[in-house]
């Protein structure tokens, strides 16, 4: 058979237009609904944008007005504290207990690390929403099954008010948002176990090395990749909570659990509904997260790659 | 995987046992409070603060059949309560919402991404390899900057206030998650099948509607829960978008429960189990498949 005979069909696109048209759908959603508004906040937030202003639909220009507005704002401040806060101890604890169950779950010489196994989606199966809701009833004073535990168990005499002072309901909510997202480190550190061969540890045991020297010259490093990831994606994700602070605290007591989006939605669609405020806080946001997430890509995969 | 080696010492496999029960406690006990607390009625949880009411003789369906039939079975627990939350009147119709779209929103994705996903697994092109990278950068872009200008912008289309401004919104947010998951598991597969079809005479597109796509249901199903899964978890999204009653899906009704201070927290968590029964079946079925498209997604990228 000749060669011109097994080329596709002259017909045929080539790979440069046919794939511009393949991405012509995702690109159209993306640009309409990620790019454009993206642009779009910078552009309501030197502008002065309010209810009475959307409903005339125009926005007179406010320069810097919001920006200045935002760093003035002690709240804000105090917010920004609390999602590092918030960010740091659920991200560290998201990374040692996932790393704590996975290697757990993965020696499989006893047969309940099956059903463990089996059990470690089912956080993440929840919804944000009720997560939140069923925490806020686990610690409520009176009520609450926290309390009734601690109680039978003879841990208190007096009923804790754990959503009441300011240091606890932080803590509650870091709770409730770290059981929600564990399961999701477990499942990445569980995928990169199963990656390692098992030669490397035949070696070690050779080796005569102990389980703890298996853990630290083999498994972690080996690890590490993985876990440099998870701290990426994990930070992102810490700096967006919503869901658990709207359903537990409301942002109190007083504002000592105001996060970062929490500002952000309450300063744009509650009272005083001052969108270009949001506008400008969200950007604020944004752009913290995004030097973050270069932070660590840059120094997190040079090490890793070493 | 038995990597360890060799045989376990007793100290070893209880030590083991104990590890596997504590892991277990930690998933799972949570969940405890919400299934006894829907199981009672709201008086056994104010007369009895200390008990853990633990007692099934004491159990009752009250709360269930109230939500279930949205407010009209009363039963007697309920007959003499003169406030329901609007909660309760609204979740049968939050519900059917909410799986109107989840079902659209994983659909239109799935179709949207498999065509990005597949240029950049198979054409390797320098600009689709670019289109990875920036999938990745806007996962990394916090929801909350997109509301505010959604709000304005869906305002002023008149998108506010119906199903489509939810499911548009919902759809560019994880079209770039879900070429993440799928990009890979399209490399995956090998690429001679789709030759061998356009030898055959088939095009590029038919080749990968017909040979591609069909090899790769596993990879599309477990794609498409995962969409489902945060589309069914979405809040912030429906809540800013949406503030009619007819249109609330399901998160938003149940955040209304939040700011009710007169709410009953047995109906609450009943309520809650109802919200929370879709995704927790759906995932611990399909438990096999989504692990493999969380990992290709947040590894590969």
């Amino acid at each position: 058979m000749s060669q011109s005979a097994r080329r596709p069909r002259r017909s045929e696109m080539r790979a440069g237009p046919f794939s511009v048209a393949m991405n012509l759908p995702a690109l159209l959603c993306l640009s309409l609904v990620l790019a454009y508004p993206i642009a779009y906040a910078a552009y309501l937030s030197v502008h002065e944008v309010n209810l009475r202003h959307l409903r005339t639909g125009e926005f007179p220009w406010a320069g810097l007005a919001n920006f200045t507005r935002l760093f003035d704002d002690s709240v804000f401040w105090l917010s920004l504290r609390h999602t590092f806060v918030f960010a740091l101890v659920s991200v560290a604890l998201e990374v040692v207990i996932a790393l704590a169950i996975a290697l757990v779950v993965d020696d499989e010489r006893v047969w309940i690390a099956r059903v463990t196994r089996a059990l470690i989606l089912l956080p993440w199966a929840v919804p944000p929403i009720v997560n939140g809701l069923l925490w806020s009833f686990i610690f409520h004073a009176q009520y609450g099954y926290l309390n009734r535990a601690l109680h039978a168990a003879g841990f208190i005499d007096e009923y804790v008010n754990w959503l009441g002072s300011p240091g606890l309901a932080m803590g509650a909510v870091i709770t409730a948002y770290v059981w929600r997202t564990t399961p999701f480190n477990i499942l990445l550190y569980h995928a990169a176990l199963q990656g390692i061969p098992g030669e490397l540890y035949e070696a070690a045991d050779v080796d005569g090395a102990s389980a703890w020297q298996r853990f630290w010259s083999i498994t972690l490093p080996l690890l590490l990749p993985v876990v440099a990831v998870s701290l990426v994606l994990r930070t992102t994700f810490a700096f967006m909570v919503f869901d658990e602070i709207l359903s537990i605290t409301q942002g109190g007591p007083g504002n000592a659990t105001w996060v970062a989006a929490w500002y952000t939605y309450r300063i744009s669609f509650q009272p005083p509904f001052n969108i270009g405020l949001g506008a400008a806080s969200a950007w604020v946001l944004a752009l913290i997260v995004g030097g973050i997430s270069l932070v660590y890509v840059r120094a997190l995969y040079r090490r890793v790659a070493l | 995987m038995a990597r360890a080696p060799g045989r376990l010492s007793r100290a070893g496999r209880v030590g083991l046992w104990l590890a596997n029960l504590a892991a277990i406690a930690f998933l799972v006990a949570p969940l405890v409070p919400v299934v006894l607390g829907s199981l009672h009625a709201e008086k056994a949880l104010q007369q009895n603060v200390r008990s853990l009411l633990v007692s099934p003789r004491e159990f009752t369906a009250a709360n269930y059949r109230l939500i279930l039939s949205g407010g009209a079975a009363r039963g007697p627990i309920f007959e003499q309560v003169t406030y329901l939350p609007k909660s309760v009147e609204r979740f049968p119709s939050a519900f059917l919402n909410s799986l109107l779209v989840g079902f659209a929103v994983t659909v239109a994705t799935l179709a949207i991404a498999s065509l990005s996903a597949y240029t950049i697994a198979r054409l390797g092109l320098r600009w689709t390899q670019a289109l990875l990278r920036m999938s990745v950068a806007s996962r990394m872009i916090p929801l909350i900057v997109l509301m505010v200008p959604l709000y304005v912008m869906f305002r002023s289309y008149g998108l506010l206030n119906s199903l489509w401004g939810v499911i548009a919104a919902e759809i560019g947010f994880l079209i770039p998650y879900a070429v993440l998951i799928l990009t890979p598991y399209f490399a995956s597969l090998p690429s001679e099948l789709e030759d061998a079809a356009r030898i055959d005479g088939c095009t590029r597109f038919t080749a990968f509607l017909r040979v591609l796509l069909p090899l790769s249901t596993p990879g599309l199903a477990a794609c498409g829960v995962i969409l489902f899964v945060i589309s069914w978890h979405e809040l912030l999204i429906p809540l800013i978008v949406v503030s009619r009653p007819e249109f609330m899906t399901l998160p938003v009704v149940l955040a209304g429960l939040v700011s009710d201070y007169f709410v009953f927290f047995t109906l609450m968590m009943a309520i809650c189990l109802l919200g929370l029964l879709p995704t927790v079946v759906l995932v611990m079925l399909l438990r096999k498949y989504i692990v493999r498209g969380l990992v290709a997604g947040a590894l590969k990228g």
